[in-house]
């Protein structure tokens, strides 16, 4: 091994560690998704000012954004199962779900849905906060309620603005999920550690590694760019 | 007919709306004229809750509403049989010009889609925008934005059209394609009441003048002996300093008024 890079190993690499990038993309997309969940009915506390709910909201959003995503991952790998054997002591719910047998893989959707919903809370919150007054108004002067006014006016536009920083939020993800390996996960970050460990060079692995990561973030950039514009259509000029 | 009862507003202690009495007659078309703060913007939005009475009772056609007991049933009940044009337009920006008209058939009255895109289609025929149906609100000019408006204010078929300041936000060149067609809604027989601070208009278009101040009417009358004939010192005041700041046909005016050049 006297050569700068070992260009048979850095493809050979691509090809066993690709194999786990459908593990990266899922663990991306469905916290994701669920991050968004949380994340709107947190900034709808919010923007509604409910009591309690929204104490609780703005306490959430403070702790997870204080505190470093490492630490909520291990935080949620060894809560989750004694959260369940409470449960399963002391009130007899779960029984049919070993308390050994969490998948780590599900912990770290959860792990990642938490941390992700207090960051898109605010994104979500100011998007819906740059929707104009005016209309608000107009569509209760027409006698619409407060529900279809945010689901037919509001949202449509909030998401247009909230757009380019929930894009972001997912390009962070999927590089953040490299820290799974930590609670045993194995994505495409600790297959590439288990090839690099095996004594054939961890340079080249990581190279691929982080080719990997590029052109998949690249990928989706491509697709937030395309949809971001069929969004945008109604801010089209004059024509 | 519409009748507004001992009307009060209060914005925490800033006593807007000193107690407001008028009866609209089904049909008629009022213009309430009057300095910046005297109330008349506040007035219309509290006719349809979007500023809440702090007191007083509106009744439409019958429809009695307390602003102390009103629920939110009779709140959107009420806005139902009211629809307001804004000075700023406010068109939803997400839809086009005919999904603007269409919104309020569909998801408050509940009319099918089908039917309601021709209702909506009838009345941008109507305000003159039968080319620009499927334009987004940032594709028109201000002028044909608040045509769309009035459309959609028009839709639902409200017993009253309240228009706040509708051509204030316009470029003066087109300021009179959404006055004409205002004068031809008020031609048509619906029943309006118009907030503006354009003389001109008001005196073709209404059938009675209002002037507010400071919160309260301080003369009502019909256009002809408000602009000729005012009783009140504040009113010919008012229109006076109108005048000379807009200098709408300002000669044959201010010849009745006795204003001196």
């Amino acid at each position: 091994m006297n050569k700068f890079i070992d260009f048979n190993f850095l493809f050979e690499s691509i090809k066993m560690i690709i194999v786990y990038l459908p593990l990266t993309l899922q663990l991306t997309f469905i916290s994701m998704l669920l991050g968004l969940i949380i994340g709107l009915f947190t900034a709808l506390t919010r923007i509604y000012k409910i009591a309690v709910l929204k104490q609780l909201s703005t306490f959430y959003i403070s702790y997870i954004r204080g505190t470093p995503l490492l630490v909520q991952l291990y935080l949620v790998y060894y809560g989750v199962p004694r959260i369940l054997y409470i449960f399963q002591t002391q009130y007899d719910l779960f029984d049919n779900i070993s308390v050994n047998g969490i998948s780590p893989e599900f912990i770290a959707t959860i792990a990642f849905a938490i941390n992700l919903g207090a960051y898109l809370s605010e994104t979500i919150r100011a998007a819906i906060e740059s929707v104009d007054r005016g209309q608000f108004e107009a569509a209760s002067s027409i006698g619409l309620s407060q529900t279809q006014i945010m689901l037919k006016i509001v949202l449509p536009q909030a998401a247009v603005a909230a757009l380019p920083n929930i894009g972001n939020t997912l390009i962070s993800t999927i590089k953040d999920t490299s820290l799974v390996f930590t609670i045993t996960v194995i994505d495409i970050m600790a297959e590439a550690k288990i090839i690099g460990a095996r004594g054939l060079g961890y340079f080249e692995v990581y190279i691929a590694v982080s080719l990997i990561y590029w052109a998949t973030c690249m990928i989706i950039v491509k697709f937030l760019n395309l949809y971001e514009r069929h969004l945008k259509r109604y801010e089209r000029g004059i024509v | 007919m519409i009748k507004l009862h001992n009307i009060h507003k209060y914005f925490s202690k800033h006593h807007v709306l000193k107690g407001v009495d008028l009866t609209v007659e089904n049909g008629e078309v009022i213009v309430i004229l009057g300095p910046s703060g005297s109330g008349k913007s506040t007035l219309l939005r509290c006719i349809n809750f979007l500023e809440h009475p702090s007191c007083g009772i509106i009744d439409i056609n019958g429809m009695k509403i307390d602003s102390e007991t009103a629920s939110k049933k009779d709140i959107r009940a009420l806005r139902m049989s009211t629809a307001m044009v804004f000075q700023q337009y406010n068109l939803f920006k997400n839809l086009t010009a005919l999904q603007n008209v269409t919104l309020g058939l569909t998801s408050v009255k509940k009319i099918d889609e089908k039917k309601a895109r021709k209702i909506a289609q009838q009345l941008l025929n109507r305000v003159g925008l039968n080319d620009r149906m499927k334009y987004y609100p940032s594709q028109l000019s201000g002028g044909q934005q608040q045509r769309v408006a009035i459309a959609r204010a028009l839709a639902l078929k409200p017993d009253i059209l309240l228009f706040d300041e509708p051509t204030s936000a316009l470029d003066p060149e087109l300021v009179d394609e959404v006055l004409s067609t205002i004068k031809q809604l008020a031609n048509e027989g619906n029943t309006m009441i118009i907030v503006t601070h354009e003389l001109g208009f008001a005196r073709e278009v209404a059938d009675r003048v209002i002037l507010m101040e400071e919160g309260l009417i301080i003369e009502e009358g019909p256009v002809e002996k408000i602009f000729s004939n005012p009783v009140e010192e504040r009113t010919r005041k008012f229109l006076g300093k109108a005048l000379k700041r807009f200098i709408i046909e300002p000669n044959d005016i201010k010849l009745e008024l006795g204003v001196e050049k």
